[in-house]
C-alpha cells in the first residue's frame, strides 16, 4: 500500500519536474531569442498540435536550437524532429518600443500519416518573422514554408494585443491576444484563439481557447 | 560640480559610506522579461553592489564602489538586444532611487 502511494508520489513528483524542465524560459515577450548566452525553451500544448524547442544564443543576433512537433487535422498525423539557426535581422529599439526582423532555417525529418499511407521527408523550412511591441501593444506576424515531397504545410501566424495596464518591472502584467493560425492541409479554416496572458519578471501564464474550442496552454517560469 | 559637492555633503550629514550610483537610459526595454537580462549581468559583475531596473521610465540604475565604465555598460546592454541613450552619474543611492520610483 505504501509502496503503491509511494510510486504515484514519484509520478507525480516526475510530471511536474518533466514539465517545469519543458517550461524553463527565459524569454522576453515577441522575440523567440533572449539574451547573449542565454538558454530559451519553450513548449505549446493543444488539443491538435504539441511542440517543444529549446534554443542557445551565441550572440545578440544569432541562436542554434532543436525542435519537435506533433500536430494533426484533416486527416493528417505528423510527426518532426528540426535542427535549426535562427538569425535577428533587424532591431529596431526605440524610446518607446523595439521592432524586430528574424530569419529561423531549420533542417529537418517528418513522417505523415494520412489515410493508410505513410511517408517520410527531409524538408529545409524558412521563417520570417516581423514583431513590434511597446509596454501597452504588441503585434507579431510570421510565415513559415515547409513542404515536404507533394504536401504544403506553409505555416502562417498574426498576432495582435494589448497590455491592460502598464506595470512596473516587478509588478504582473495582463495582456489581451489575438492569436491567429493556418497551417496548410492540416487547418481547413484560420484557427483564432483568444488568449490572456500574465507576465511578470519570472513567471508566464499563456491560457487560452480557439473559437473551435480547443484549448492552448502555456506555462513558463523563468530560473 | 554641483552634484559631486551634493553626494558629499550627504555622505559626511549620514556618516554612510555609498557607492556611485550610474544611470542609464535604455532604449526598447519594454518588458519584464526583457529586462532580465540586463540586471542578471549587471548583478554578476565585481564590485555591483544594487541594480534596480525602471520599466515605467525606461531606465537602469547601478551601484558600484567605482562605477563601471560606460564602454562595459554599453556592452552589456547591447549583449541583452538593447541600446544606451544617456549614462548619468547620480548622487543618490540605487535603493533611494528604487523608493521614489516605486
Amino acid at each position: 500500500m505504501l509502496r503503491t502511494k509511494t510510486v504515484k508520489y514519484m509520478n507525480k513528483f516526475n510530471l511536474i519536474f518533466v514539465f517545469l524542465l519543458v517550461a524553463y524560459h527565459p524569454v522576453i515577450h515577441a522575440a523567440p531569442m533572449s539574451f547573449k548566452g542565454s538558454t530559451t525553451s519553450m513548449s505549446q500544448v493543444s488539443k491538435d498540435y504539441f511542440s517543444i524547442e529549446s534554443s542557445y544564443a551565441s550572440s545578440i543576433e544569432d541562436s542554434f536550437g532543436a525542435k519537435a512537433i506533433r500536430a494533426k487535422g484533416n486527416g493528417y498525423k505528423t510527426k518532426l524532429g528540426e535542427i535549426f539557426y535562427l538569425r535577428k535581422l533587424m532591431r529596431i529599439n526605440a524610446a518607446k518600443s523595439q521592432t524586430n526582423l528574424w530569419l529561423f532555417t531549420g533542417v529537418g525529418f517528418i513522417d505523415i500519416k494520412k489515410n493508410n499511407t505513410k511517408e517520410h521527408h527531409i524538408y529545409l523550412s524558412p521563417t520570417i518573422q516581423f514583431d513590434y511591441e511597446t509596454k501597452r501593444i504588441y503585434g507579431m506576424i510570421s510565415h513559415q514554408i515547409l513542404r515536404a515531397g507533394h504536401e504544403n504545410f506553409d505555416t502562417t501566424k498574426i498576432e495582435g494585443g494589448f497590455s491592460f495596464y502598464e506595470a512596473g518591472y516587478t509588478q504582473i502584467q495582463p495582456w489581451f491576444i489575438l492569436k491567429t493560425k493556418n497551417i496548410n492541409n492540416l487547418n481547413n479554416e484560420i484557427k483564432y484563439t483568444p488568449t490572456l496572458r500574465l507576465i511578470n519578471k519570472s513567471i508566464f501564464i499563456d491560457a487560452g481557447v480557439s473559437m473551435d474550442g480547443d484549448p492552448v496552454f502555456h506555462f513558463m517560469y523563468t530560473f | 560640480m554641483k552634484k559631486i559637492i551634493l553626494l558629499m555633503v550627504i555622505i559626511s550629514l549620514s556618516g554612510q559610506s555609498y557607492g556611485l550610483t550610474q544611470k542609464i537610459e535604455v532604449l526598447g526595454m519594454v518588458c519584464a522579461f526583457c529586462a532580465q537580462g540586463i540586471e542578471k549581468n549587471f548583478r554578476a559583475t565585481d564590485n555591483v553592489d544594487d541594480v534596480f531596473v525602471s520599466l515605467e521610465n525606461y531606465f537602469v540604475a547601478i551601484e558600484s564602489k567605482d562605477g563601471l565604465d560606460n564602454k562595459f555598460i554599453k556592452e552589456v546592454i547591447n549583449d541583452a538586444g538593447y541600446d544606451v541613450q544617456k549614462i548619468e552619474i547620480f548622487p543618490i543611492t540605487v535603493n533611494q532611487i528604487r523608493i521614489e520610483n516605486e
